[in-house]
């Protein structure tokens, strides 16, 4: 295994690119140089010569990365981890990371530090997906609350006959609570907005 | 009441899935109106839309089976069916999805020098523009090394004496960064999908010198792309899918929809951008005449010598080696076939022809088509040159008798 393998990362969440910077350092056979998310993409590779790059597939620089052979000798090649092995591949773009190599590094170099990458953003990914999901369900409650007042306000329900009115409307029309609420408060906040109009337009 | 569900989710079982990758431009309004108004689902197909950040996820997407289709430069999918860039796979080009709609669009300084020289000299856009990168060393930007703009940017300067590489330096950005790099000065103009032009004129740092019309009259521009090995599998539904973009083609082109069509882009899970830059660059837009067309002139119509217009200009600057046979490959990608089969019932007319001399009207003519002729505008080069399928392939025909001589 080559010693002083120089990785160059790339990536648009700067923990993540530091977490992964120090798990690939602690293995001791890589030298770990990190990009600024910039415009100056293929300079910085000309500059500091990888011999692989990961990248974030969520950024659209991959394309700049592409034409580096315009640029320069190097002939980047996409590899997520060997055209032999497409199912680590597949796990690679799923986890939304690939690489780069620049120098012809060996197969059995890479997988490890690819394996270490997949990993590393798979996990990321996850916390992201808990956050947006957390995130939905305290909206969906918001809007049900406002819709129970709408509902309490203008038609003199209760509170629990003004959630039970909503569940059943959802219910009768086989659609999401939350879609159905949604729908309720936008289409209420439109009558009032053009009541409003209305009642400008009074003389 | 549970039966009808049941029922319905039954259906939903057993619709084909295509999952449909696109970029953040305006020329995916066919795919995007195709999911919004449900033509995917008249057709019993269930459509997945997937927003990708660049041209090289769409291609690793495709390669690996994470998409089934994508809207794509056509030359990026002959890229990947020959593997010229990572993993290789086989693909399709069974409907044309857009015309124009390019912008050559440089910074404000650069704009005005090049309008400037052009009227003192008495010369065209491109002769005063050649001459002052020719003096500047200057970078262009294009959007990928495989896309329409690469190509059609080469062959604008070419037509004026000047080479990427010698003359100038030629560098990929994409079109999102597009913006920033100009006011950084790190490129001094692009040539880039809509809407990106016109957001760099909207953002006062850019100015369009020209677009694709004034490179290539009725230039070809997005394809669908669909992996071959998932069509092979559902004829129907890739049938159906054509159909589908047909009726969307149609409704993006009429004049009287570019304004929804603008809005419908412009959501956060789409382009995400001002719809007023969208709508410069749709038929009946601000730009008429200008941008992208859907519909009109058999503009959904896979044209073979399209795609091998392409790869003869993929070949003229390195991109593809000697060795492939460019009309065999023209033929394997594009599909007229499969588009003539899928609309054939709908009365909707068909080009007869699978190939056509391309730049060879200067006025508008008239394309034999069944059920009835098709209107067909202009298609000149801005250099007069008219290309010839036919000589292409005679041109394979002498090397492999060269070769049989030896």
């Amino acid at each position: 295994m080559r010693m002083s393998l120089r990785i160059l990362l790339i990536d648009m969440d700067a923990d993540r690119a530091r977490a992964l910077e120090e798990k690939l350092s602690e293995s001791g056979f890589a030298e770990i140089l990190r990009a600024p998310d910039d415009l100056e993409l293929a300079e910085t590779v000309e500059r500091t010569k990888p011999d692989l790059v990961i990248i974030d597939m969520a950024l659209p620089d991959r394309d700049a990365l592409e034409d580096i052979r315009a640029v320069s000798a190097a002939h980047p090649i996409v590899m997520f981890a060997g055209g032999d092995d497409p199912a680590f591949a597949e796990e690679a773009i799923a986890a939304g990371v690939c690489s780069y190599n620049l120098s012809g590094v060996a197969l059995q170099d890479v997988k490890p530090i690819m394996a270490s990458a997949i990993a590393l953003f798979r996990r990321y990914r996850r916390v992201e997906e808990e956050l947006a999901a957390a995130k939905a369900m305290l909206e969906e409650r918001r809007l049900i609350e406002r819709a129970k007042a709408i509902l309490m306000q203008g038609r003199k329900m209760t509170e629990p006959e003004a959630y039970r009115w909503l569940q059943k409307k959802a219910m009768n029309e086989n659609r999401k609570l939350a879609q159905v609420v949604q729908e309720f408060i936008e289409r209420h906040e439109a009558d009032s907005a053009a009541a409003t109009q209305a009642g400008r337009k009074q003389p | 009441m549970s039966d009808v569900v049941s029922f319905a989710a039954a259906r939903k079982g057993a619709a084909p899935r295509m999952r449909i990758g696109l970029l953040r431009l305006t020329d995916g309004a066919p795919v995007i109106a195709a999911h919004e108004f449900g033509f995917f689902a008249d057709e019993g197909l269930e459509a997945e839309l997937v927003v990708e950040p660049s041209w090289a996820n769409i291609a690793d997407k495709l390669a690996f089976g994470f998409l089934d289709a994508a809207v794509i430069v056509p030359p990026l999918a002959f890229a990947v069916e020959l593997g010229l860039r990572g993993a290789a796979q086989p693909l399709l080009i069974p409907f044309a999805i857009s015309a124009g709609g390019n912008t050559v669009t440089l910074s404000r300084p650069l704009a005005q020098e090049t309008n400037e020289r052009a009227n003192s000299d008495g010369v065209s856009i491109v002769a005063a523009l050649a001459a002052c990168l020719r003096a500047r060393n200057a970078t262009l930007g294009v959007v990928h090394a495989y896309s329409t703009h690469n190509l059609l940017l080469r062959y604008w300067l070419a037509t004026a004496g000047i080479e990427a590489g010698r003359d100038f330096k030629l560098a990929v950005v994409p079109p999102a960064r597009a913006v920033e790099a100009l006011t950084t000065g790190q490129i001094a103009g692009f040539c880039a999908g809509a809407p990106w032009g016109d957001v760099a004129r909207r953002a006062r740092v850019g100015a369009i010198v020209a677009t694709s019309r004034d490179i290539w009259r009725n230039a070809p521009e997005k394809a669908l792309a669909v992996r071959t090995h998932w069509a092979e599998e559902r004829p129907e539904a890739l049938g159906g899918a054509i159909r589908a973009l047909l009726r969307a083609a149609k409704f993006c082109d009429d004049p009287e929809n570019a304004a929804y069509t603008a809005a419908l882009l412009s959501r956060r899970k789409y382009l995400d951008i001002d719809p007023h830059a969208i709508l410069a660059g749709l038929p009946g837009g601000t730009a008429p005449d200008k941008g992208c067309v859907f519909f009109r002139g058999a503009a959904t119509f896979p044209w073979r010598s399209h795609g091998l217009w392409f790869l003869t200009e993929m070949r003229r600057w390195g991109l593809v080696d000697e060795s492939i046979d460019l009309r065999a490959l023209a033929e394997r990608v594009y599909r007229p076939d499969l588009y003539r089969g899928a609309i054939a019932h709908l009365g909707e007319p068909a080009p007869l022809a699978d190939w056509k001399h391309e730049g060879a009207h200067d006025a508008p003519w008239t394309a034999e088509a069944a059920p009835a002729p098709i209107a067909m505008p202009a298609d000149r080069f801005c250099d007069g040159a008219i290309f010839d399928p036919d000589a292409v392939a005679s041109a394979n025909l002498a090397a492999k008798s060269a070769l049989h001589n030896l």
